[in-house]
């Protein structure tokens, strides 16, 4: 089996607040897995330091059997992107928004326009909402353009937190067909963060509780 | 070319000094007439200004007879810690260490600047005298303060408040200096908005206190105007190097070698 992600032995906290002990699992090339577990318990801590934005306490993390000291980390984010339930969209147009990481140091190739403009269309976008000021867009908008820009990265692995939480049910159903479609046939692989065991059931091959993982109160309970 | 102008001071003696009294005095009585209450404060703030100023006359007098340099060097240390201080001070977000950073910013960049412009500009030899390096150095940390306060505010905010843009930006494959550079590009030039504004209306809206003594002093006007252009250019210089200097030390302080914005703690400014 190709492993996309491994994760090994994992602590994570947040702050001096221990959340995760002992996680050890490994994504492959096209899986999702989904990740569950009271609010509070640690999955977008999770997510947020398996891209490297904040460091476990313990464990490694490997995307494709290098670690982020190995592969330098701004590469290796751009290979495992994470997507926050509310993307962060910048200042100024839909386009400028997603040209930008195309302008970064790290980046290999140019902004994939015509991939662009088909996601637009599949995630029910008009192509005018690429001149459209990121001020003015709904939060089901900015969830569906945060996704483009990762989805155009061509990434390794997503890391979604909460993905569709802001859309409507049609578009639920494509952008879930996309991932598995892009699973399919490029290999993308997701580690996916839902509230609706519904959603982790449809569009997941497996799932992990982080309730089994937890320390202090939640371990308890 | 202007012929220079033949000009003298006049000594203020005690009793001019005494009858300049008058004027807080007339501060004094429209607190009293609008029932401000500030005629404490007033006269608190007038002894201050007497004795404060009687001190640093009679420091500086001694200083400018030893024309030591290493009494001047430890003056302006000194002058660079206090600047830095009051710098921390205006700022509304605060995190540990700040002072440090603003007092090795301005003892580098003021030094520099003040060595380039007594050295090179003036010609003044030593380049340490004393009558120059003081009221130079003096002059650079009093308007880099105000630069260096408003770029760090601005950082501050920056990195605490906007996390969430910095982090997409990583999370996006940018490295941390790509990440930073917009909030560090808007300090910068917050630094150097008003050193710039100053620029545009000297002369016009304002005489500037250095040229206003020079020409007060005896000197002849066309002097005191050249000395004042070599002051202006000089602020900008140490201006924009001090906010460029504070921004990468505040960029080390909140950027790690992973590439994350580090979570440090921040406490509000009074």
């Amino acid at each position: 089996m190709n492993l996309a992600l491994s994760v090994e032995n994992l602590s994570v906290s947040a702050g001096e607040k221990a959340l995760l002990k002992g996680l050890t699992f490994g994504l492959s090339l096209g899986e999702r897995i989904g990740l569950e577990g009271p609010s509070g318990c640690g999955k977008t801590t999770l997510l947020r330091t398996v891209c490297g934005l904040c460091d476990p306490t313990e464990g490694t993390i490997l995307l494709h059997g290098k670690t982020a000291e190995e592969t330098g980390w701004p590469s290796f984010r751009r290979k495992l992107v994470f997507v926050a339930q509310q993307p962060r969209l910048f200042p100024g147009t839909v386009r400028e928004n997603l040209e930008k990481p195309f302008t970064y140091k790290h980046a290999s190739s140019s902004m994939p326009m015509e991939f662009i403009e088909e996601m637009l269309h599949t995630f029910g976008l008009s192509a005018e909402t690429l001149d459209a000021d990121t001020a003015k867009l709904s939060q089901g908008e900015k969830q569906r353009i945060g996704l483009i820009r990762a989805l155009s990265l061509e990434p390794d692995v997503l890391l979604l937190d909460e993905p569709t939480s802001a859309l409507d049910p049609e578009t639920v159903t494509e952008v879930e067909e996309v991932l598995r479609r892009k699973g399919e046939h490029s290999g993308l692989a997701a580690l996916v963060v839902s509230h609706d065991p519904e959603q982790i059931r449809r569009l997941c091959n497996r799932r992990i509780s982080l309730v089994n993982y937890a320390t202090g109160r939640l371990a308890d309970a | 070319m202007p012929e220079p102008l033949s000009t003298s001071i006049i000594h203020i003696d005690a009793l001019r000094l005494v009858l300049s009294t008058c004027l807080v005095l007339v501060a004094g009585l429209v607190s009293v007439s609008f029932r401000l209450d500030m005629e404490k404060r007033l006269a608190v703030a007038a002894v201050r200004t007497v004795v404060q100023l009687l001190l640093i006359g009679v420091l500086l007098r001694t200083i400018f007879q030893l024309d030591n340099l290493w009494v001047i060097l430890g003056l302006a240390t000194v002058m660079a810690a206090i600047a830095g201080r009051a710098a921390v001070g205006r700022l509304s977000l605060k995190t540990e260490g700040l002072q440090g950073f603003t007092f090795v910013t301005l003892i580098v960049c003021g030094l520099a600047t003040t060595l380039f412009v007594t050295k090179i500009v003036v010609g003044a030899h030593p380049w340490y005298k004393p009558q120059y390096l003081i009221p130079i150095l003096g002059m650079i940390l009093g308007n880099s303060l105000t630069g260096l306060s408003l770029c760090m505010d601005s950082l501050m905010k920056a990195f605490v408040q906007r996390r969430e843009e910095i982090e997409t930006e990583l999370a996006l494959g940018a490295t941390a200096w790509e990440a930073a550079r917009p909030a560090i590009r808007e300090a910068v030039r917050k630094g150097m908005v008003p050193i710039i504004n100053s620029m545009t209306v000297v002369g016009l809206v304002s005489i500037p206190g250095m040229m206003t003594g020079q020409i007060l002093s005896g000197t002849d006007p066309f002097e005191a105007v050249k000395y004042q252009i070599v002051v202006m250019f000089m602020l900008a210089a140490s201006v924009s190097l001090s906010s460029m200097g504070i921004s990468s030390l505040m960029f080390r302080k909140f950027f790690n070698a992973r590439h994350q914005l580090r979570d440090l703690p921040v406490r509000k400014g009074e």
